[in-house]
């Protein structure tokens, strides 16, 4: 991966479901995690495939794209959000595009699993506004079982994150059979509160990923498995609350 | 969010009464018509068109429903329509056995009423507006006409309006006040003088339509009156009250809030009797009803009380109805009125001009939900954020109100065209998305000839031969065939659309012509600046302002198409001239039809932000917009500022028809197929969201579109669920408004399913409405057609 070329699978403009304002939220293909409910799975295909969405893009382009909509961004406080698959699989091009962006007075926001080492992480979380974290689980085995990795690294960095001022938001995607139960709920709200954390927001598992599955010809555990609706978190989300943390719930 | 409360009882069953009606036709006016015509064979046209008011106000049915407390009936039953011999009877005996049968905007009339109609025909043979307007059209026009490729023919077969009166100066003098300005000008009339004694018929005729309205008023206070005797104790209280208030206006000023409300719809109510014009608007609404307002406050009448003669006053403009010829209908689905009402904007100096009425009006009509009156709300940098997110929360009603009209870029195009600043700024919507100055602005500021753009492109590469019915029409530059280059395309574009483009213009001029000359209309000409001093009918130049416009329809397939063809025929060269042509003439359907139709698809297309042809977009519109400034209208030259026309996208539900009647276009769309409405992207387009169509909408040169810029976005309504998300709808507005500079937008926040829901199961959907194009009308008694159209619009969603 470089600094001049990056691989996107999509640029969606009007995006006004995640963070601040009107946003476009380019999509960096590559994820170092492979959970089984994914909602992106092209992002997972290697380049290479012919199934792959990705597209090669210089960091201009990209930028010439996201620019169009400037001025709904200056207006609504919103701006570019980068996402994947994992933001900083594509590290260097990230950061590449950041900097141009930030020459063009656009704020940045991350979406990522943070499933790196805290020193990588640090230096490019530095560079953006705002972090969205994923916390897919509390427990380490569970967490390999659900996403192929360690969430070692992960929490570390939610725990770095929440001393480090930084504005940022740890979002829990509440996964059938995974991570939905009550005893969950209360094992997550201990986590986040021994790691400082006081905010989380709720993503309801959903299916908006599954035509992908077939289109594309991937396996997906998840198929059919009923999506949830917010009302089906109420009871989770007054877990945590209880414990002091303040829960909103997306998707 | 807001909830808007709910009706009182009363309104509430008045409303259900209403929505239940089957619709059908009266005759009345056409009988009464066709009497005071021969009494009046030997009259200038001025005075037999007061006449007839006179005899139809003197003698058609009236009634007062038992819910209402503002009276004045437009036929002898709610939702009738009244037949208006005057305009056209052709197409009206020609039909009248299909009236009922009709796949859309049904009416019903009984046998009695067709052999009334029947009867009258013979004598309005050759006498009516349609018989000389196409008896005087030009030759080559008629061709043009006929074809269907420039339609006007709303324009030779009913009155004009499209134009808001000054109902200012009415509730504050009353029509005494007109009647003393018409008697100071006429007492001075020196008859050597041929103006001066041609003026005095139209001045007289003034006086007659006042003493018409006087004796209309009269009538309602009898039967009030009459009405009180037997009614209950609280009935027979009100009834007395409209008594007394009929008594007063609107011969005299109104006192209070709803002597205003009365006086207002009597006169609006009139203007839609004399004439059957539509769009006939009520102006700025809001603004000068609130002094009235301001003096009902004070004697101690309470806001729920405004309301619900607010409430009142909606319900009654839907009473009034109008039917269109089957041809027509399809222009207009949904039987709309356009009786467009305008609230919210700015000052003269710059400040809001939201106040407590503003809020009340949009509030009342949010809980009525009609399709009419048709709710502006104009928008400008200072409109308070509290009362857009009202604004929003209405729009989620579904609706399709209030739509936005952009002051920051309407008034500096109006200051441009040669209005005043203070008038400019006190313009208003009219009908759809057009707008111009309550009480100064002649008729038709849009709503003249439709002009179909991709057809007349078929036409430009086709050598000046029209596909459809093989006619030539225009003086081509050779065949696409044989063009060398993708600037022959557009050079043949050009030299084709400006031939088209005069023949509008004489189509237009021609009916302008014919309506002057048989029926001017008195009591509205009365309302309009400057007709009384000028001692001239709007139609022989009594307005202040006359500048008109005519609509462009296809706008965007117009664009698409030159994208595609370049694209694939001269740039990446993946198509060639012949495979191209084949394909359109044979309207896809050959072997290798669906790979072209999926090639020419995948070029760029308008609305999603890209350059390559956004920009032929504009490039294509340039010749209309470079054209169009040549031309005059009838009245130049007689008085008002103006003269001339501009362009305008309003294509109502034009696009429709429109589309039947052309040919495979190179931007995918089968032959048959709608055609893009306004200058809205093509249905299911525009596949980067909203904010990519504001952006290419935006390119297009607003400031001389004055005619409107008419843009529908779809919304799904789990899209607005979130207070988070209103917030960022009003952003995404503003943006388009103050950084952009748009012209207008509306919203449709209906989903797919709900309306596929109603074609199933019309019977549980008899007060969805939706909006059609620069107006909203019941769902249900929409055409299949038509209903489909507006299914596939491009919903907005994540």
């Amino acid at each position: 991966m470089s600094k001049d070329k990056g691989y996107v699978f999509n640029i969606q403009k009007f995006c006004i479901h995640d963070g601040e304002g009107i946003r476009t939220t380019v999509f960096l293909n590559g994820c170092n995690l492979n959970c089984k409910w994914c909602a992106n799975p092209e992002s997972r295909l290697c380049i290479s495939d012919p199934r792959s969405d990705a597209v090669e893009y210089s960091v201009q382009e990209i930028l010439k794209e996201v620019l169009k909509d400037k001025p709904f961004y200056d207006k609504s406080g919103g701006g570019v959000t980068l996402s994947g698959g994992e933001t900083l699989v594509q590290k260097e091009f990230a950061l590449a595009l950041i900097e141009e962006l930030k020459k063009h007075g656009v704020s940045v926001t991350i979406e990522t699993a943070g499933n790196v080492c805290n020193d990588e992480f640090r230096a490019f979380v530095s560079k953006v506004d705002f972090v969205f974290i994923d916390c897919k689980h509390y427990d380490e085995e569970r967490h390999v079982l659900g996403t192929g990795a360690s969430n070692k690294r992960i929490l570390e960095n939610i725990s770095w994150l929440a001393q480090s001022g930084k504005p940022y938001m740890v979002r829990i995607p509440v996964i059938p059979n995974f991570n939905d139960g009550i005893e969950d709920a209360n094992a997550f709200g201990d986590l986040f509160l021994s790691l400082g954390v006081k905010e989380v927001e709720l993503l309801p598992f959903h299916q908006l990923g599954q035509s992908k599955y077939k289109t594309k010809n991937i396996n997906y555990e998840y198929e059919n498995v009923p999506q949830k609706k917010k009302e089906d978190l109420k009871e989770f989300a007054s877990v945590l609350e209880q414990k002091g943390i303040s829960v909103s719930i997306g998707g | 969010m807001k909830n808007f409360g709910k009706m009182s009882k009363r309104i509430s069953s008045f409303r259900e009464e209403l929505l239940s009606i089957r619709p059908e036709v009266c005759v009345e006016r056409a009988l009464l018509t066709t009497k005071a015509y021969k009494e009046h064979e030997m009259d200038q046209i001025v005075l037999k068109r007061a006449y007839m008011l006179k005899e139809i106000l003197s003698n058609m049915s009236i009634y007062i429903e038992p819910q209402t407390l503002i009276v004045g009936n437009q036929a002898s039953a709610n939702r009738s329509a009244p037949i208006f011999p005057e305009y056209a009877m052709d197409w009206v005996i020609r039909e009248l056995d299909e009236f009922d049968k009709r796949p859309g905007d049904r009416f019903f009339i009984s046998e009695e009423n067709k052999n009334a109609l029947r009867e009258i025909y013979p004598y309005w043979k050759g006498r009516t507006l349609q018989d000389k307007g196409y008896s005087a059209y030009p030759e080559q026009a008629k061709i043009i006409y006929d074809m269907g490729l420039i339609r006007n023919e709303g324009n030779i077969t009913s009155g004009d309006a499209h134009l808001a009166v000054d109902y200012e100066f009415l509730l504050k003098h009353g029509l005494n006040g007109v009647k003393e300005r018409v008697l100071a000008k006429l007492n001075k009339t020196d008859y050597t003088d041929f103006e001066q004694m041609k003026a005095s018929y139209f001045l007289k005729a003034i006086l007659i339509t006042i003493d018409a309205v006087e004796i209309y008023a009269k009538r309602f206070a009898d039967l009030a009156l009459e009405q009180a005797k037997v009614a209950e104790p609280v009935r027979a209280k009100e009834l007395e009250r409209i008594a007394q208030t009929c008594s007063n206006v609107p011969m005299r000023g109104a006192k209070d809030f709803y002597e205003a409300v009365q006086s207002l719809w009597f006169v609006h109510l009139i203007l839609q009797i004399e004439s059957n014009g539509h769009s006939l608007s009520f102006g700025r609404f809001d603004q000068f009803m609130y002094p009235y307002y301001l003096i009902s406050k004070q004697n101690g009448v309470s806001d729920e009380e405004i309301t619900e003669l607010l409430e009142n006053l909606w319900i009654k403009s839907l009473t009034i109805n109008k039917i269109r010829s089957w041809g027509h209908t399809k222009f207009a689905a949904g039987s709309p009125m356009y009786q467009n009402l305008t609230i919210g904007g700015q000052m003269f100096d710059g400040k809001s001009a939201v106040n407590e009425l503003t809020r009340l009006t949009l509030n009342s009509i949010a809980v009525t939900r009609l399709p009419q009156p048709n709710l502006t709300v104009r928008y400008f940098k200072g409109l308070e954020e509290d009362f857009m997110q009202d604004c929003i929360s209405m729009i989620k009603l579904g609706f399709g109100m209030p739509a936005f009209n952009n002051d920051e870029i309407i008034i500096p195009s109006l200051v441009e065209q040669g209005v005043s600043y203070e008038d400019a700024c006190n313009y208003s919507a009219i009908g759809c998305v057009e707008v111009g100055v309550p009480g100064k602005w002649g008729y038709r500021c849009t709503g003249m000839s439709y002009l179909n753009f991709p057809r007349a492109l078929l036409i430009a590469l086709n050598d000046g031969v029209d596909l459809t019915t093989g006619n030539k029409v225009a003086n081509g530059i050779g065949h696409f065939l044989d063009m060398k280059s993708f600037d022959d395309v557009l050079k043949a574009w050009d030299v084709t659309a400006r031939q088209l483009i005069r023949i509008g213009i004489t189509l237009d001029n021609c009916a302008d012509m014919v309506v002057e000359q048989n029926v001017p209309d008195i009591l509205c000409s009365a309302l309009v600046d400057d007709c009384i001093e000028r001692g001239k009918h709007l139609k022989e130049g009594g307005a202040i302002y006359d500048i008109i416009s005519q609509l462009q329809v296809g706008v965007a397939n117009l664009g698409d198409s030159l994208a595609s063809i370049k694209k694939c025929v001269f740039e990446e060269k993946t198509l060639t001239k012949e495979q191209l042509w084949n394909a359109l003439i044979t309207n896809y359907a050959r072997e290798d039809g669906e790979r072209i139709r999926q090639m020419l698809i995948d070029a760029p297309k308008y609305g999603n932000d890209d350059d390559y042809v956004d920009e032929l977009v504009v490039k294509g519109y340039d010749t209309y917009l470079d054209e169009i400034k040549h031309y005059k209208n009838t009245r130049y030259g007689r008085g008002p500022i103006g003269g001339h026309f501009y362009a305008g996208t309003s294509s109502v539900a034009a696009n429709v028809p429109q589309g039947e009647g052309t040919w495979a276009t190179p931007d995918g769309r089968r032959r048959g197929e709608p055609l893009a409405e306004g200058c809205s992207p093509t249905h299911s387009r525009d596949t980067n969201g909203p904010t990519s169509v504001f952006k290419s909408v935006s390119k297009l040169k607003t400031e001389k579109i004055v005619g409107g810029v008419l843009l529908n976005q779809k919304f799904n309504p789990i899209m607005l669920e979130r207070q988070s998300d209103c917030d960022k709808l009003s952003m995404l507005i503003r943006t388009f408004f103050d950084t952009l500079h748009g012209f207008h937008v509306q919203y449709n926040v209906v989903s797919r399913e709900t309306l596929l829901d109603a074609q199933k199961h019309p019977e549980n959907y008899k007060d969805l409405i939706v909006r059609v194009a620069g107006y909203s009308a019941f769902f249900t008694i929409l055409s299949k057609q038509t209903q489909d159209d507006i299914i596939e619009r491009t919903e907005q969603v994540l």
